[in-house]
């Protein structure tokens, strides 16, 4: 332990870190997108032309103007879809990840830190969670307490605070077994105290990896639960409808099934690269 | 107990014991004591519990020991009696730690000035700003160059003999009538052991501050103490001021300690490990007291 600390380089020359700027361009220019999506879109996303179905995109030969991805079988245009569905991810990785962090986070470290009995318990229950298989757990949960965003974002908190729970545990274990949290008792720092000014910056920078790995899996839950329709209402466009409905033109018309595909991947892909990289960017030993 | 009734000692320690759950003893009735401004060497080998002693005076024990007799006072204060809460103000208000390893025993995410004055605040009721000029002066005392700059560092900007004079200065700052000194030196290359130790005496002298020194070298020992405890497998060997531990020890582990000391100042002075034969007496001694005493427990 003590050698990796003494052995840390000094503060070198910051170079551009693009596991740092990459997603973060992504990101931004999703969430850019998401929020002026009425006056970024080029067209009505529920605008039905069956004039227009399928559409091939802008490369393509028979495109037409202003549908630059194409249209779907109902012959909407698929970006401005596309743009509005980024609401709908991001505003649920957002709330979901964040509810689930927060829960989860705070059980590990009351677990790691105070041990005995609090451990036990929240250590079974973690036990008993991850039981359960998560995507059939989702999609029960939904079932039972209804379609909509707001169960949605319950189902991906009740499933994934396990994640955190166990993660932030063991890190705060082998932070409680460090000298300085017995120099701060000695200082007459209350457990509580030590646990939130003393162990919680230095699990901080796996919270927050975590935070945006959460954040990818969010995105990804609310597709499946937008594919197998348990959702918000099928009418409003979702990564993950329109994924399920590409499904049935894929031998037609591949891009109404590919690019939100992509805009999926790239999401969730850059949420996890931004977790490593701000992990890294604010552990000041790793730096 | 030697102390004079007006002025209790700083510390008493009592027929301490401690155990593992499973019953094995760690401390074996060990009693020491502290007059104000003294300072006590505790000697041992690796494993011999001293550095268990100081713990358990300042009450971070890891949670699987149990105190299994003995009583602590602190100042005359009975800690044993005391609720956790205010067992912990009262350690906090008149005890502080010099750690043993400089490289743990500071917050890697935390800057170095509020893990000097967070317990100025906190316990003494300082404020910030005389918090701040206390920490600042001691660091300048502690030969620190540029005070200022190393109260905005993080710990990793900091090489090992800096943060130890770090935590010295962070130890001395609440005025603390007990310092207890966990082989504080052990971790430091050669050079910056000497400059450290030499600080310690020196702050130690102008503050009388008393201090519970543990080592497991006599060449310390003979430079910083006024008494000694010899400590073997958690029992108490003996028990004496210093000069007589050098010149003319008691018990034969003691005299076999100082012959295994190695001496920079003569190198060609001969020593030896303490023989095998010693030990083993010493270990069935322990053995047979041991079922002795759980013959009586029943």
């Amino acid at each position: 332990m003590a050698d990796i600390t003494a052995a840390a380089p000094r503060r070198r020359a910051r170079r551009l870190n693009l596991r740092l700027w990459l997603p973060l361009l992504w990101l931004g220019a999703v969430a850019l997108a998401a929020i002026f999506a009425p006056l970024v879109a080029p067209q009505d996303p529920l605008m039905q032309d069956l004039m227009l179905e399928r559409l091939p995109p802008a490369f393509m030969d028979g495109s037409e103007p202003g549908y630059w991805l194409g249209t779907d079988s109902l012959g909407r245009d698929v970006l401005s879809r596309m743009i509005h569905g980024a609401r709908i991810a991001l505003f649920v990785s957002l709330v979901a990840a964040t509810a689930t962090c927060l829960f989860g986070a705070a059980l590990g470290l009351v677990a790691g830190y105070f041990g005995g009995w609090w451990d036990r318990v929240i250590s079974r229950l973690v036990d008993i969670w991850m039981a359960f298989p998560p995507v059939l757990f989702a999609v029960l949960l939904v079932a039972v307490i209804g379609t909509g965003l707001t169960s949605v974002i319950a189902a991906i908190a009740l499933i994934d605070w396990t994640r955190f729970a166990r993660v932030i545990r063991a890190e705060t274990m082998v932070q409680a077994r460090m000298d300085y949290v017995d120099s701060a008792r000695i200082g007459g720092a209350r457990r509580l105290t030590t646990l939130i000014s003393e162990i919680l910056p230095n699990v901080l920078p796996s919270i927050i990896a975590l935070l945006m790995l959460e954040m990818g899996i969010a995105v990804i839950v609310e597709a499946i639960l937008s594919f197998v329709n348990l959702s918000i209402s099928s009418d409003d466009p979702t990564w993950g409808s329109m994924i399920a409905e590409g499904r049935n033109a894929i031998h037609f018309a591949w891009w109404v099934l590919l690019f939100p595909l992509i805009a999926l991947f790239l999401t969730v892909l850059s949420f996890s690269t931004l977790g490593e990289g701000l992990k890294q960017r604010f552990d000041p030993v790793l730096q | 107990m030697t102390g004079s009734h007006t002025h209790p000692n700083t510390l008493d320690v009592m027929q301490l014991g401690i155990a593992l759950p499973n019953g094995h003893r760690l401390l074996r009735d060990v009693s020491l004591s502290l007059r104000p401004g003294e300072v006590r060497a505790l000697v041992g080998e690796s494993g011999a519990g001293k550095s268990m002693i100081g713990k358990a005076v300042l009450g971070i024990l890891p949670q699987n020991l149990r105190v299994t007799g003995g009583e602590i006072l602190l100042e005359g204060q009975h800690l044993g009696a005391m609720t956790p809460w205010t067992r912990r103000k009262t350690v906090a208000q008149s005890a502080a730690l010099i750690p043993q390893d400089p490289l743990t025993a500071l917050n890697p995410a935390r800057r170095i000035g509020p893990q000097i004055t967070d317990p100025l605040v906190r316990i003494h009721g300082w404020s910030r700003a005389k918090a701040r000029d206390t920490a600042l002066a001691l660091l300048d005392r502690v030969h620190i160059r540029d005070p200022k700059r190393v109260m905005e560092s993080y710990p990793h900007e900091l090489s090992g003999g800096m943060r130890q004079r770090v935590l010295i200065a962070a130890a001395f700052a609440p005025s603390p009538r007990l310092i207890v000194a966990d082989e504080p030196t052990t971790a430091l290359d050669v050079t910056v052991q000497k400059q450290i130790l030499r600080l310690i005496r020196e702050l130690q002298q102008e503050t009388g501050t008393a201090v519970l020194f543990v080592t497991h070298d006599m060449g310390v020992v003979a430079k910083i103490s006024q008494k000694v405890t010899v400590l073997f497998a958690g029992k108490v060997m003996e028990d004496a001021p210093t000069e007589r531990i050098f010149t003319d020890p008691a018990h034969p582990y003691t005299r076999a300690l100082i012959a295994a000391t190695p001496s920079y100042a003569d190198l060609d002075r001969p020593f030896s490990p303490v023989p095998q034969t010693l030990i083993a007496e010493l270990q069935g001694a322990i053995a047979r007291d041991d079922a002795r005493h759980q013959g009586a427990a029943r």
